[in-house]
């Protein structure tokens, strides 16, 4: 039973990796129909470069600060050169996100070499405690990546829902046409929506690096959870990603620690099973 | 087709008749001209058998680089027959190479003959084609790629993780090839030989699929899935057939990979395995059958010969493709087929006469010509007649 108990609790700390990383990918597809294959590999990127900060200056926060703004402004280059430019074709914009992936990887490797690394949580966090009422003895570390996670979910619930700049997203991923017709610069909200989703990548990239390690692989780890997820939850729905993290996160955990040899396979039965009987998401719209 | 017709404004000039280049020069040019748009694609064609044969003959370097690509190329251009005419760019397409190497590996390790290995290959991958495709083809465009995404990682996630089967990182070897009497695989030569007599058999077989009325229709599911459905077409069915034919060539690409490698790892299979079979197929040009080949063959010569002295090829290969995909979208075969309209029109105009700059030049039709699947509607793709 503890042991289960423990593994929840992993189940729900990847859950929340996943969203940070689910919820940017969500949402640019759902505002500017971008799917970004990159952003598995702007995650990793994120990691190395905390990595690397935390190694230099000795400061996780620092390196989680530095990671989280380097990506934000790799994001917001992009946006306003590459996707800018092929705005014409979806397929286009995914192809070139996939020429992304190989110029991130790539030179990731030259800086950071083939080598897994891991993270090490400063302090306190890096410590383990015995929990109340579950009474079991888990990793502090995984506890605040759980509890940042929950926050961020709430602050983009909030932002999505009771500011304006929300109000333009939602709108947007509803009818893009129909915003833009009514004189609200989508520009600047596809803007400011591709930069957060990058952000939020490389926030998780060195949150992640900590409990999942960094190495080469796991940018395409990540980009299928984060897939699976918008596939189970509905491509561009917020509250979608919040669901389909939980449910692939619980279940890849459980799949790994149970059935290890159908880890990956285990993962993709939610994701058949929705797209059989709701192939739109189970959060998703008609026809988005 | 309008036909270059008297010139109306032809100005004080002396009355030059259509058809007949007045200065020596023009006429020459006229004839070189028209000489190569009907000979080229011949002469070509024959140029790159002889060169395969010959190169293939030898032991070396050059050698082992177009075998491996000739098995690329056939994953790659049965890549291009589902994402250049049906407009569904699989990322599972190199899972499906590895379920047809690892089925002939398995099955041979099981004890079973290579022959037999090789039609439990074959039935592998039909019944995993057939399977995934009702889900895979439930989606279109964005989705589709996403979708298969997924179905990729599945297969390399088993290959990776189901080691009581796969033998996990280790791989599997094939130790014997199969053989009849004289006709033996284990020789190299045999092997390399049969390996270009596949790949031709594919190139002939997906050349002809194109051109038939199926084909046809599925460049009509690309361009207006919905103006097909409405004339009464089984839209989903021609995808999904579409797709297990794509599979199916990529098992045969897999069971002669592990032959010519004599291994078979994950790593065949993993995302970035998908990806370059699509950059194969990008670069060479989306929609052209031909082109894909060519692709196959700058990407392994990159992949497995030149990394040691470039380093960083994948930056430059990623970067290719992005410049690809702004500048030249129908990749190295675009631009074959840019410079032959542009022949076209110049011989329309030196035909019109030294006056023709008015009359109607361009006689190659529309500038789109190069069928994309990344532009989202053509006019004139749609099928004139019910199969």
């Amino acid at each position: 039973m503890q042991e289960f108990i423990a593994q929840t609790l992993n189940g729900l700390t990847l859950a929340g990796v996943i969203f940070l990383v689910a919820s940017g990918f969500t949402l640019v597809f759902g505002i500017m129909r971008v799917t970004n294959l990159a952003h598995g590999a702007a995650y990793l990127l994120g990691g190395y470069i905390g990595y690397s900060v935390l190694g230099a200056t000795n400061s996780f926060f620092l390196g989680l600060a530095v990671a989280a703004l380097a990506i934000g402004a790799l994001g917001l280059v992009l946006e306003r050169t590459v996707i800018t430019w092929l705005r014409r074709s979806e397929m286009a914009e995914l192809l070139a996100t996939l020429g992304l992936i190989y110029v991130i990887d790539d030179v990731a490797l030259a800086i950071w070499g083939g080598n897994p690394l891991t993270i090490n949580l400063p302090g306190f966090l890096g410590k383990s405690s015995t929990l109340p009422v579950l009474g079991i003895v888990y990793p502090n570390g995984r506890i605040f990546i759980l509890g940042i996670s929950v926050v961020v979910a709430a602050g983009l619930y909030y932002l999505l829902r009771r500011t304006r700049v929300g109000a333009i997203i939602r709108a947007g991923v509803d009818d893009r046409e129909m915003v833009s017709a009514l004189g609200v610069n989508v520009r600047l909200a596809n803007t400011l929506v591709f930069t957060l989703g990058a952000l939020l990548a490389g926030f998780a990239g060195v949150l992640g690096g900590t409990v999942l390690g960094l190495y080469t692989g796991a940018d395409s780890d990540m980009l299928l959870f984060a897939l699976a997820v918008v596939i189970v939850g509905g491509l561009g729905s917020f509250e979608g990603a919040i669901l389909g993290s939980l449910l692939i996160g619980l279940v890849v955990d459980y799949g790994t620690a149970y059935f290890a040899a159908f880890a990956y396979s285990v993962l993709f039965i939610p994701v058949i099973v929705v797209l059989l009987v709701k192939p739109q998401g189970l959060l998703g719209k008609q026809g988005a | 087709m309008t036909a270059a017709g008297p010139p109306a404004s032809a100005g004080a000039a002396a009355p030059a008749r259509p058809g007949r280049p007045a200065s020596r020069l023009a006429r020459v040019t006229l004839v070189v001209l028209e000489g190569s748009r009907r000979l080229t694609a011949p002469v070509a064609g024959v140029a790159a058998a002889v060169i395969l044969v010959l190169v293939l003959q030898g032991n070396g370097f050059a050698s082992t680089l177009v075998e491996d690509a000739l098995v690329y190329a056939i994953a790659a251009m049965a890549l291009d027959f589902m994402g250049g005419y049906a407009g569904m760019i699989s990322l599972a397409q190199a899972g499906f190479l590895g379920v047809g190497a690892y089925g002939v590996a398995i099955a041979e390790n099981h004890f079973l003959s290579p022959w037999a290995a090789v039609g439990i290959a074959l039935g592998v991958v039909l019944a995993a084609g057939l399977a995934l495709g009702i889900v895979a083809v439930r989606t279109k465009g964005v989705s589709f790629v996403i979708i298969t995404l997924a179905l990729g990682q599945v297969l390399y996630g088993l290959a990776f993780q189901w080691t009581g089967l796969s033998e996990g990182d280790n791989g599997i070897t094939v130790a014997s090839l199969p053989s009849i009497g004289s006709f033996d695989l284990n020789n190299p030569l045999t092997l390399r030989m049969t390996v270009l007599a596949v790949f031709a058999v594919t190139a002939l077989l997906l050349v002809l699929f194109v051109r038939s009325p199926f084909g046809l229709s599925l460049r009509g599911v690309r361009s207006n899935e919905a103006r097909l459905a409405a004339l009464g077409y089984r839209t989903g069915l021609h995808r999904y057939i579409a797709w297990v034919i794509a599979v199916f060539f990529a098992g045969v690409a897999g069971i002669l990979y592990v032959f010519v490698q004599g291994l078979i790892t994950p790593t065949t299979m993993a995302f970035s395995a998908d990806g370059f079979l699509v950059v194969m197929v990008v670069l060479g040009g989306l929609g052209s059958i031909w082109g894909p080949a060519l692709g196959a063959l700058v990407i392994v010569l990159f992949q497995q010969e030149l990394s040691t002295y470039v380093t960083r090829w994948q930056t430059v290969m990623g970067l290719t493709l992005i410049a690809v995909v702004l500048f030249s979208p129908g990749g190295f075969w675009g631009l074959l087929r840019a410079a032959g309209r542009r022949r076209d029109a110049l011989i329309a105009r030196l035909r019109a006469g030294p006056a023709g700059e008015t009359g109607p030049a361009d006689r190659a039709g529309p500038a789109g010509g190069p069928s994309l699947a990344l532009e989202t509607a053509q006019p004139g793709t749609e099928p004139r007649q019910t199969p």
